[in-house]
């Protein structure tokens, strides 16, 4: 055994979803010292941290399925529980969201604005994606799912810049309308099941009749898809990138955006496979329009974070690809790469989020036009710059290579038509990358630029962080494909067999 | 027998009794026998200071909030919640013989009627008598600080919000028609007086107008209602028109054009209590015109009030007859209704209570789709959602009276700020206003849940989209009060809360999230009083 082993009889999974919950009601209660509210979130980061690295170690990937659970009846009358457990797609997620908290937490440290309600807000946001993730009963995913749009909506708001309240009203209306949906498909599945339970592994074993498997896929494509983005309803999302202070664009755009891909998964492709064999030519052609026109928007974009936010519709073009496969040959190969797209996507913007906050934060300005020769004054930035870059390129030695030679790979054998339109958009994403890149980092320092310096430690660290986290995926990705592999695997058996 | 009378009503005679019993007090507070004798000289000028509007110079000549009399009040309304609590053991004393059922609800349910079934105590009944002297008591406290604004009678006004919660209680336990008008008249009277309390301010005088031509409107047409009711079926025990009704349908007869109108007019006297489609336009004009507190009030008890009376009619007479899947479409359609009208209109809203009265016409329409699914899952719904909405508008209350008892506005640009100067206000309006939008952690996300649910059960999907649709044009006009709240810059001065007002605050507060977090209890409760208004079945 390893040396976790004594942590394993803890309640992981509650105290992870949980830790955030009680470091913001702390900072809420005790937080009055002005450097008080920092700490709190970074012990809270750092037990979800230490929890999720435990949680993966200890996972056995042999056994497989659902693991970690704990179960305690909660709203009875109506056959709710507070059930949580993680397989091999929420582990990837789970570690996504402690890595993206613990250096956003790090990246907000000098926030000097209302210090203490930012960390609040921040710390119960991350509760609501931690909870969607880990949560086995659909109510307890949705309640989850819910808690985090609020604090967004402030956080992008009170913190953020550019159309900050147009944004953040966007962006809320959106989430909103998406989750309608779902409280509408929840309510027709937990009557459709009848067995008065809204437990997951219950829906999943119910025969559902095609008729209705149909129409739910669909709901829960466009209500949790709404949050992918799928085109066209992605236009918040660039919008709230934007808008978002850094650690909240580097969760928004790092970690939010899976929780639709997640929600598609878990109350889409598991509940309703034949949903997924109906659509998938929708599912597929939404995500060849992600990835290319998102490709060319982002592209046509002066603004770095407008960038960044187009380049997430475009990548996350891929996680829709995958999930087109789902109903065929490749689904083994759509969807590890759909997850595996998921965890890499989420690490490269985050990076590049943080990257950008940084230069903003010192220069004021997000202008392509405004910022060159990043790599004269401050080449540990650039060096990020350039590793977040070859992940959103997919070149190998990054997770990105890896995410998109699965999704390419299963596209190829069994839908070649929809891989080479979505080749065009890694051509594109190349040619805009190489295009930013060149502009920003090379050339004489602009005078925007001039004062920029290296990141002191603390800044710099989630900078290394990420990048560390992105290479190592994509040099060692056995281990990250081999867990998510445990996920899909029992996912296809259902999908291809039944 | 009319010991037992007097002890099934003792939790109305609790009440009443208390009204009397602070108007008494009154008498004997020696503040107030000062100001009386005093009266002849100087009452118009002390009143025309109470009415004018700036704060600081007439300060001295304002007489202190007098909050001795609203503690009796809420005394008494605890002594009455005891009373409904031992209801119970009078009842079963009465009738021996009793079918018991729902082992996993509890205990054996009360089920008990009286006079001929005139009174029915059954776990319904006490499941809305709690709300109301819930209400009664918030309302009581809310009113405290605020009186001294517009009133020097503070007695009185404690009575009559008291009479008023012994008129909904009544309506509770109503089981036939004119005993149940009765008791609406009961609980509308004392409103007409309230909303006119502040008569030096013309607003108060013309919403209490409004208030009275519309009242005797409804009142009227219900009226008309119940006697063609009671023409037509020859009783006015609701029971007893359920078991016609149902013998009706199992003799496929229809229901005659005189009986459906007359269920129709006496939906309309419902529409107007709980501001429903189509009489719901009176709301914004009287809620911003009356005083805060009586708004409150009004906003909660009274609409509450209308649900009691349509529930168990519903239940026992609509959805037992072979029309039920026309009534539940009626339902379902004035629920529709309410909610598109009511969101709509408070989007442009600026001021906040207007906004509170078109989002209470919308919270109305959410109510009035339990009722639409025809089921107990949908009656129970609609009791928790009561419970809920309560807690959350009257938390919201008592943050805008706070605020209007500081700064004498009801603007919701003035909310600008509050974040910074008064964090726990801004943080409990903000709660509150979450709760209506229906936000996880809050009541309110649990009651929509749970309503949405039931009418998809009774296959209401078309209802379910119409209500998921408006609760997101919901959250746009309750997030731009949090926008102020939190994002605007505005003034710096805090906001006063006083000790009875945070002490109703503080219970909203705590409520809305024990409700949001663990709504078990409350969930069984609602369940245990809608099996007993559907135990026909």
């Amino acid at each position: 055994m390893n040396a976790a082993a004594p942590l394993m009889g803890l309640p992981l999974l509650s105290i992870i979803a949980l830790a955030p919950l009680v470091g913001a009601l702390a900072i809420a209660l005790f937080g009055g010292n002005p450097r008080a509210p920092r700490v709190i979130a970074f012990v809270s980061a750092t037990v979800c941290l230490v929890s999720t690295v435990v949680v993966w170690t200890g996972y056995d990937r042999a056994i497989g399925g659902l693991q970690f659970i704990e179960s305690v009846p909660w709203i009875e009358s109506l056959g709710i529980s507070y059930t949580l457990g993680v397989d091999g797609i929420s582990i990837p997620m789970l570690a996504l969201m402690s890595i993206v908290l613990f250096t956003g937490v790090l990246v907000s440290w000098d926030i000097d604005n209302r210090p203490r309600e930012f960390f609040v807000l921040l710390l119960l946001l991350v509760t609501g994606v931690f909870g969607v993730f880990v949560a086995v009963d659909a109510f307890l995913l949705f309640f989850f799912y819910e808690m985090a749009v609020l604090p967004m909506y402030l956080l992008i708001a009170v913190w953020g810049s550019t159309r900050k309240d147009y944004s953040a009203m966007k962006l809320t209306l959106f989430l909103f309308a998406g989750s309608a949906l779902l409280i509408v498909l929840l309510a027709l599945v937990y009557w459709q099941v009848g067995l008065g339970t809204f437990d997951m592994r219950v829906w999943a074993a119910h025969g559902f009749s095609s008729g209705f498997q149909h129409w739910a896929f669909l709901l829960a494509l466009v209500g949790f898809g709404t949050l992918i983005p799928i085109w066209p309803l992605h236009t918040w999302s660039p919008d709230g990138h934007v808008a978002a202070p850094t650690a909240v664009s580097m969760m928004h755009a790092g970690v939010l955006l899976k929780i639709g891909a997640y929600g598609v998964i878990r109350l889409g492709i598991a509940l309703f496979p034949e949903g997924v064999s109906y659509w998938w030519m929708l599912v597929a052609v939404i995500g060849a329009i992600n990835v290319v026109y998102g490709a060319f928007c982002a592209m046509s974009q002066t603004d770095l974070k407008y960038v960044i936010g187009y380049s997430s519709v475009s990548h996350m073009g891929y996680v829709l690809l995958g999930f087109s496969m789902a109903s065929g040959a490749g689904a083994q190969w759509g969807l590890e790469g759909a997850v595996f797209q998921m965890f890499a996507h989420g690490m490269m913007t985050a990076l590049f989020f943080a990257l950008i906050g940084y230069v903003y934060e010192k220069t004021h300005t997000r202008k392509i036009a405004e910022i060159s020769g990043l790599m004269e004054r401050t080449p540990l930035v650039a060096a990020g710059f350039v590793v977040a870059s070859a992940a959103s390129m997919g070149i190998p030695s990054t997770s990105g290579f890896v995410a998109e030679l699965l999704v390419y790979i299963g596209l190829i054998r069994t839908r070649p038509v929809f891989a080479a339109i979505a080749f065009v958009g890694v051509v594109i994403t190349a040619g805009y990358l190489i295009r930013m890149l060149t502009s920003i980092l090379l050339g004489e320092p602009s005078i925007a630029v001039k004062p920029l310096t290296d990141p002191r430690p603390l800044r710099a660290l989630p900078i290394v962080m990420l990048a560390l986290t992105i290479m190592a995926a994509g040099i060692f990705a056995s281990p990250v494909y081999d867990t998510i592999a445990s996920g899909v695997l029992p996912l296809v058996e259902r999908l291809t067999g039944g | 027998m009319t010991g037992l009378y007097l002890k099934i009503l003792s939790p109305e005679i609790i009440v009443a009794l208390t009204g009397a019993l602070i108007l008494i007090a009154d008498l004997f507070d020696p503040a107030a026998s000062g100001r009386k004798t005093a009266a002849g000289s100087t009452a118009g000028e002390a009143d025309g200071a109470a009415g004018r509007t700036d704060g600081s110079a007439d300060g001295n000549a304002r007489p202190a909030p007098r909050s001795a009399l609203a503690w009796l009040g809420v005394a008494g309304l605890a002594v009455a919640a005891v009373a409904v609590a031992l209801l119970h053991k009078y009842a079963d004393s009465y009738s021996s013989v009793r079918i018991c059922f729902g082992s996993r609800l509890g205990p054996c349910p009360l089920n008990a009627t009286f006079l001929d079934g005139a009174l029915v105590l059954d776990e319904f009944a006490v499941y809305l008598k709690y709300v109301f002297l819930a209400v009664g008591a918030l309302a009581l406290l809310l009113s405290v600080n605020a009186l001294p604004r517009f009133t020097r009678h503070t007695a009185e006004y404690y009575a009559l919000v008291i009479w008023c919660t012994a008129g909904n209680m009544l309506l509770a336990s109503a089981g036939e028609l004119f005993t149940a008008f009765l008791a609406l008249q009961l609980s509308s009277l004392p409103l007409i007086v309230l909303i006119a309390f502040a008569k030096r301010d013309p607003r108060s005088t013309e919403a209490a107008m409004k208030y009275l031509l519309l009242v005797l409107v409804a009142t009227a047409v219900m009226l008309y209602g119940i006697t063609l009711i009671y023409g037509s079926l020859g009783t006015s025990t609701i029971a007893e028109i359920g078991n016609m009704l149902a013998e009706k349908a199992a003799s496929h007869e229809p229901l005659s054009a005189a009986l459906t109108i007359g269920f129709l007019m006496f939906l309309a006297g419902f529409a107007f209590k709980a501001t429903a489609f189509p009489f719901h336009w009176w709301a914004p004009d009287v809620y911003s015109g009356a005083p805060s507190p009586v708004t409150a009030f009004l906003s909660v008890g009274s609409k509450f009030a209308g649900f009691a009376l349509v529930m168990r009619i519903a239940a026992a007479a609509f959805f037992a007859s072979h029309a039920s899947a026309d009534w539940s479409l009626i339902f379902g359609i004035l629920a529709a209704a309410s909610m598109i009208f009511g969101n709509l209109g408070a989007i442009k809203q600026t001021n906040i209570k207007r906004m509170l009265a078109y989002s209470g016409i919308a919270q109305a329409g959410y109510l009035l789709v339990g009722i639409a699914a025809a089921s107990t899952g949908g009656t129970s719904a609609t009791l928790f959602y009561i419970v809920a909405y309560g807690l959350a508008n009257l938390l919201a209350f008592s943050v805008v009276i706070a605020l209007i008892n500081t700064r004498k506005s009801a603007e919701i640009s003035d909310y600008a700020g509050m974040s910074r100067h008064s964090p726990l206000a801004a943080f409990c309006l903000t709660v509150a206003l979450l709760s209506l939008g229906g936000l996880p952690m809050m009541a309110g996300f649990m009651a929509k849940f749970y309503v949405f649910l039931s009418a998809a059960e009774s296959g209401l999907i078309w209802l379910v989209v119409i209500g998921v649709i408006n609760s997101v044009i919901a959250i746009y006009y309750y997030l731009q009060v949090v926008w102020q709240i939190y994002v605007a810059e505005g003034s710096d001065s805090q906001v006063c809360v006083g000790r009875p007002d945070a002490v109703a605050m503080a219970l909203c507060a705590v409520g809305v999230f024990a409700i949001g977090l663990f709504p078990e209890p409350a969930l069984r409760a609602a369940e245990r009083a809608a099996l007993a208004l559907f135990s026909w079945w």
